[in-house]
């Protein structure tokens, strides 16, 4: 029973930005099986991310050129949709019944790490994130080679600037590093193989539209990790995802992100070999076996983003509805994780990094603002002397620690901060 | 956040924190109140400024008599006429005048062609070897997180700015602490007393939360001793005009670090090594702007540090290192920029430092795979810059590694 809370409570933490107000209790009360299946099983419809209206972004087009209204115009819309943008995408991760798909498609965002800033347009962006949702649980080889189509990546890593003339590596390298081999899996000389073997392309960048210009193609033979033939993004993205290390790679990462990043993935794992088929949906199922799950050492730190979601879904909070949602991205950015704004392309760091005493001040902070907006009734109608135990339920906390249950009996008697200390505790800042 | 937002949210922060200083403190005030252990003057301190990306050595340090130069890199090379001579043979980056100033008063060492065995070409595995200081063995920790472990336990010893800790500081057990731009606002009150019932490790507390409940702890200690330092005004740079050409403005983020740092060692605070960061040197494509760009903000930034620190009792004591993950390729790509590559020069500055060129300068007639030789392993200049700047055995730290002095 204790192993079954721990799973549960990893299940909602992990995979589905943790639990809504009774969700968790009730799950411990149908049980880890049916909890497990109905977290893998992703309804065809999510009427809570319905609920949440597509944002207004679009091509604006390029940049007028003097300084006319339609320059002012042009600016204002740019800012907007820039702050539009990760706001929508907090409010589906707040707001979805079935968190697993916008969970997933934030791994990846992770995985395939573009930031806006290099772009300065949201509309790329806002198209990359579909590509990302569409594929989430999906094939991993439609995902690259969909990714290598996608006008934000391949302006972010200088994919129009190489050409047959003179490669440019940028695409190249972290395509093999970071998003489908891992480091050290191929040569230098892949790198530079690889390189002609994506050139050609070329990006339009308001709109993020990605052409092929045969003239800029090298079509000569390529020889990537062994294999020589007339190599192009999408038969060089097929070769290196049908790669044994490929397989390998990506079970790393979802170790790394979902399971631990302290420990390393077991050589004899099963995660491995439910990627055969390159079916993410299959590699997410063998990552929440018990085996993996009920490992008492496998605890993480969540990161802003998803301790931040977290919390807004337990207190129902639309994050833009937030007063301000200007003051929300900034609590975020201080924190140092906004959406769409990773800090390079390796992605956000992970556990001890989030836990810096400067982090540590701006979270108590971020806390009080979240509580205040709340509603905190529920709390309030519980006696005092059953608000711990009733907490640790609804907010899907493995345990209380002596200690924190010492600090919130001292405010157990006030509803907003016994909360705050709550979700700023060791035990809901890191998920056990 | 844009740019835009987040230097407006500086500077908004920065602005306030001043204006609520309501009386001005002097030093004393400040080492008393807050129950600082005010750093024993002569202390030496170490300045880290990790330049992110990799930073292009070739275009930094310029070998501007060297044909090859030219002809490997049509594209994005610099004519020799632009170049801030050193010696006949290598010149500065035309946007770092401060630190060509600096190396003329004899207070700049260039060690040349720095790296370590097998360079690796990624970001983010070659900036692990360089901030872990253990290329062979590979160790999780930083080479100054170990250095942190091997004093006794003290939160303000080694500061980073800025609020994701860098591995650089990142220990086994202990680590770095963290310092935002705009300093830090503890809750007051009885709920802070709140909160430090939570900053307790609990037995039954895993490695991470035990970080977690530390990382706390030491938030209301660093917090209660730098935020009345924050309040204070930063050095004056008197002896630079207010103004100053291309690099005015004195917005960058580097900047901004250097004056929260230039604050607190003025003040006394008891810190032995500050971490400071710029990020943004991948210059892939169209570098020349870019590097440049960046390289000016590096040595503006510097610079002003320098003059602000000169006008304290510390202006002596301080070693400020320079350094990248790797070099960039010798050869130019299409994109008038350059791909990842190996060596890089590291720069040592400060009153301490015996200026002039360290290492040779690698050939660029003799390169391997199209990239410079590594003849500095950066060792070298960490294990100096533990036992003399650091004053500590540099062996343990560095699995070994013993230094050859010079530099110091």
């Amino acid at each position: 029973m204790e192993n079954d809370r721990l799973e549960i409570a990893r299940l909602y933490h992990r995979f589905g930005f943790g639990p809504r107000p009774g969700e968790f209790k009730a799950a411990l009360n149908n049980g880890l099986a049916a909890t497990k299946a109905k977290f893998l099983s992703v309804p065809t419809i999510d009427l809570g991310a319905a609920q949440v209206a597509e944002p207004n972004i679009t091509n604006l087009g390029t940049r007028p050129d003097k300084k006319t209204n339609e320059l002012i115009e042009f600016s204002i819309a740019l800012r907007q949709q820039v702050k539009d943008l990760p706001l929508w995408w907090l409010d589906r991760m707040a707001l979805s019944d079935h968190a697993l798909t916008e969970r997933m498609t934030w791994f990846w965002h992770g995985h395939w790490a573009t930031a806006i800033g290099k772009l300065n347009h949201a509309y790329p962006m806002y198209l990359q994130n579909q590509t990302l949702r569409k594929y989430a649980l999906g094939n991993f080889g439609e995902m690259t080679t969909a990714m290598l189509s996608d006008g934000a990546l391949q302006f972010w890593l200088d994919g129009g600037e190489n050409t047959a003339k003179s490669p440019n590596e940028n695409l190249a390298r972290e395509l093999m590093e970071l998003f489908t081999l891992g480091v050290n899996r191929y040569t230098e000389t892949d790198v530079r193989e690889l390189s002609r073997a994506l050139t050609g392309y070329q990006i339009e960048r308001p709109s993020g539209k990605v052409t092929f210009n045969a003239k800029r193609y090298d079509s000569k033979i390529k020889t990537i990790l062994g294999t020589s033939t007339t190599f192009n993004g999408n038969t060089a993205a097929a070769h290196l995802v049908a790669q044994k290390d490929c397989a390998k790679f990506i079970a790393e990462r979802f170790w790394f992100r979902f399971i631990s990043s302290q420990i390393e993935l077991p050589s004899d794992n099963s995660l491995e070999k439910s990627f055969e088929t390159r079916d993410i949906s299959k590699l997410v199922g063998a990552l929440t076996d018990s085996q993996i799950l009920s490992n008492p050492n496998y605890s993480i730190v969540k990161p802003p983003v998803e301790w931040f979601v977290g919390v807004a879904r337990y207190l129902k909070l639309t994050p833009s509805e937030l007063k301000t949602p200007a003051q929300l991205l900034a609590y975020l950015d201080r924190l140092a994780q906004v959406p769409f704004n990773p800090p390079n392309v390796g992605g956000w760091p992970t556990d001890e990094s989030w836990l810096s005493s400067a982090s540590a001040q701006y979270r108590i902070q971020f806390a009080a603002w979240l509580v205040k907006q709340a509603d905190l009734s529920a709390l309030a109608a519980i006696a005092p002397n059953k608000r711990i135990a009733w907490l640790q339920d609804e907010l899907g906390v493995l345990a209380f620690s002596a200690r924190t249950r010492l600090a919130l009996d001292g405010v157990k008697g006030t509803p907003a901060q016994l909360l705050q200390l709550a979700i700023c505790s060791p035990e809901y800042v890191v998920s056990a | 956040m844009d740019t835009l937002s987040r230097r407006k949210f500086l500077q908004l922060s920065g602005a306030a924190a001043v204006g609520a200083a309501a009386p001005l403190l002097t030093m004393e005030d400040i080492a008393h109140a807050a129950q600082t252990r005010p750093l024993p003057l002569g202390t030496p301190i170490l300045i880290m400024v990790t330049l992110y990306g990799g930073n292009d050595g070739l275009n930094t340090v310029v070998p501007y008599t060297d044909p090859l130069y030219y002809s490997m890199r049509p594209d994005i090379s610099y004519e020799p006429e632009k170049i801030l001579k050193l010696d006949d043979q290598l010149g500065l980056n035309p946007a770092m005048t401060g630190i060509k100033t600096m190396w003329d008063q004899n207070k700049v060492a260039i060690v040349r062609g720095v790296g370590y065995p097998k360079p690796d070409r990624s970001h983010f595995t070659s900036m692990a070897i360089w901030q872990s200081g253990a290329p062979v063995t590979r160790l999780s920790s930083g080479w100054l997180g170990r250095w942190v472990e091997s004093q006794a336990v003290d939160p303000m010893l080694a500061i980073s700015l800025g609020s994701v800790l860098p591995p650089l500081l990142a220990g086994e057990k202990r680590s770095g602490s963290a310092l935002p731009l705009g300093g830090l606002v503890i809750p007051t009150g009885t709920f802070a007393k709140d909160c430090q019932k939570l900053a307790k490790v609990a037995s039954s507390d895993n490695k991470l939360m035990a970080a977690a409940a530390t990382s706390m702890r030491t938030l209301f200690s660093v917090s209660n001793t730098i935020t009345p330092v924050l309040k204070m005004p930063a050095p004056v740079a008197d002896d630079l005009p207010t103004v100053n050409g291309g690099n005015a403005g004195g917005d960058s983020n580097l900047a901004q670090q250097l004056d929260v740092v230039a604050k607190l060692i003025a003040a006394g605070s008891p810190t032995r090594v500050w971490s400071v960061s710029l990020g943004g040197f991948d210059t892939h494509a169209n570098e020349a702007n870019a590097q440049a760009e960046l390289l000016g903000t590096v040595s503006a930034a510097l610079t002003r540090f320098a003059s602000q620190m000169k006008n304290t009792s510390r202006g002596k004591d301080i070693v400020t290192m320079v350094y990248s993950e790797f070099g960039r390729r010798v050869k130019g790509n299409a994109s008038q920029g350059t791909d990842h590559g190996t060596a890089g020069p590291v720069f040592l500055i400060g009153d301490r430092v015996k200026g002039g060129f360290y290492g040779d300068q690698p050939s660029l007639s003799n390169l391997v795979n199209g990239d410079l030789s590594v003849t500095t392993d950066f060792r070298d200049i960490y294990a100096a810059v533990l036992e003399d700047v650091l004053k500590s055995p540099g062996e343990k730290i560095l699995t070994g590694w013993k230094s050859k002095g010079q530099y110091f």
